[in-house]
């Protein structure tokens, strides 16, 4: 009747056209500068057509840190079980998985939030999107190296 | 342990295989047109509301869970073959790629044009059908696209981002034809350029209750050797509403970018 298929758990299953992103990650980013940073929200920037949540990191000396991080517009956060100014808020403790800036400041792009009642949520794309991933949309043309 | 997990698993398949069968036939408007009313999610096969497709690893979804039921899916289209660029485009292309796409105009809050805009799986859009009409709203970058049926192209056209659209039914499948455009967009992977010469033929099928299947054959003979055919799935989403997304409230990646392109060999690939 209809060519169905059923497969478990699997997010392979996105077409690659859905990772044609809205701007590059590779650009701002370094996919080889993976960070998991624990800290306390300052701010949450929930704006398009990316949303921002500032971090105050202490390392093992005591020495604070703002950490900037960048991820999903409202709209998408909505969808995802997000809501304004109830799921993240100044004063909340959270982990959060991303990679940092190329320019190595305290800026990041996020991935998982993980909450202190060990609840996760995706705050942001996976790492390559936008930016073309690790293959070239077309084949090297002849005297493409000249 | 292993065999309880099988079992565990075999069962859940049959019970969501089993749920397949209580969706109703593609609907129909009093014309006899299969009907796209609704609101849908391309670049996804998986099926249900937004929220039971892109839990656990979905699109902008949940993370994985352990142990989470199976998502259902229709069977993924065959991939896109690379865009057919004449070879001194192609270097163009790559060179866009070495640059990891930060000249992608929709960073800088461009309207995507035609396909891209059905390929972004992240946000909804919402198809509104009368005899005569078929209207396409688009969530990301608030666009929309009316798509006269049965219409001519007007002999006044402006080059233009979303380009322009007219329809006809050819059975069941909705073709709409887009010219029209001008060359400030990108088709889809990075750096995927085009001209003003550009014209794309759509094919939109509704084959079963939850499914779209999304055909596009481009021609633009200033920049490829033969005409490209891309295609994607759009899933239906019912119980969602399209919501806000002004993209120049808070573009900051526009300024990091002017800061990077004064050296770009802080991102550059090679």
């Amino acid at each position: 009747m209809q060519n169905r298929t059923l497969l478990c758990c699997s997010f392979a299953l996105a077409s690659a056209a859905a990772l044609w992103g809205h701007h590059s990650f590779g650009a701002e980013y370094d996919a080889n500068k993976p960070v998991t940073l624990t800290g306390v929200i300052t701010k949450v920037d929930w704006t398009n057509p990316h949303s921002y949540f500032y971090m105050d990191v202490t390392d093992k000396d005591g020495k604070v840190a703002n950490w900037k991080f960048e991820g999903y517009p409202p709209s998408v956060l909505y969808r995802t079980g997000w809501k304004r100014g109830v799921t993240l808020k100044e004063g909340d403790k959270i982990t959060v998985f991303g990679w940092q800036a190329r320019d190595g400041t305290n800026w990041a792009h996020s991935r998982e939030v993980t909450f202190q009642d060990g609840k996760k949520l995706y705050f942001g794309p996976p790492a390559g999107t936008g930016d073309g991933g690790n293959a070239p949309p077309v084949e090297a043309p002849k005297g493409a190296n000249e | 342990m292993t065999a309880l997990r099988s079992v565990a698993l075999a069962l859940a398949v049959c019970a969501i295989a089993g749920a397949q069968t209580k969706y109703p036939a593609v609907p129909r408007t009093a014309d006899g047109k299969p009907d796209f009313t609704g609101v849908w999610q391309g670049g996804s096969n998986r099926i249900g509301s937004w929220e039971e497709a892109n839990a656990s690893g979905g699109l902008g979804g949940t993370p994985p869970a352990a142990g989470a039921a199976p998502v259902a899916t229709v069977a993924p289209r065959p991939p896109s073959e690379p865009p057919p660029y004449q070879d001194w485009a192609a270097k163009k292309v790559l060179e866009f790629y070495n640059r990891r796409g930060i000249d992608d105009p929709d960073a800088r809050c461009i309207p995507p044009g035609i396909p891209r805009i059905e390929t972004f799986g992240l946000f909804p859009m919402q198809f509104v059908q009368t005899p005569q009409t078929v209207v396409i709203l688009y969530e990301v970058y608030h666009v929309f696209r009316i798509i006269p049926l049965n219409a001519k192209h007007p002999d006044d056209l402006e080059p233009s981002y979303m380009g322009d659209s007219i329809g006809h039914w050819e059975g069941d499948t909705l073709v709409v034809d887009v010219t029209g455009f001008n060359d400030k967009t990108w088709l889809g992977p990075v750096g995927s350029f085009h001209s003003e010469a550009l014209h794309v033929t759509e094919r939109f099928t509704r084959v079963d209750y939850n499914t779209i299947n999304y055909e596009a054959t481009l021609e633009d003979p200033n920049v490829f050797t033969k005409p490209w055919h891309t295609r994607t799935t759009i899933m239906l989403r019912n119980g969602t509403r399209l919501r806000e997304y002004e993209c120049e409230e808070n573009n900051e990646d526009v300024i990091s970018y002017e800061k990077l392109l004064k050296d770009d060999s802080v991102f550059r690939r090679k």
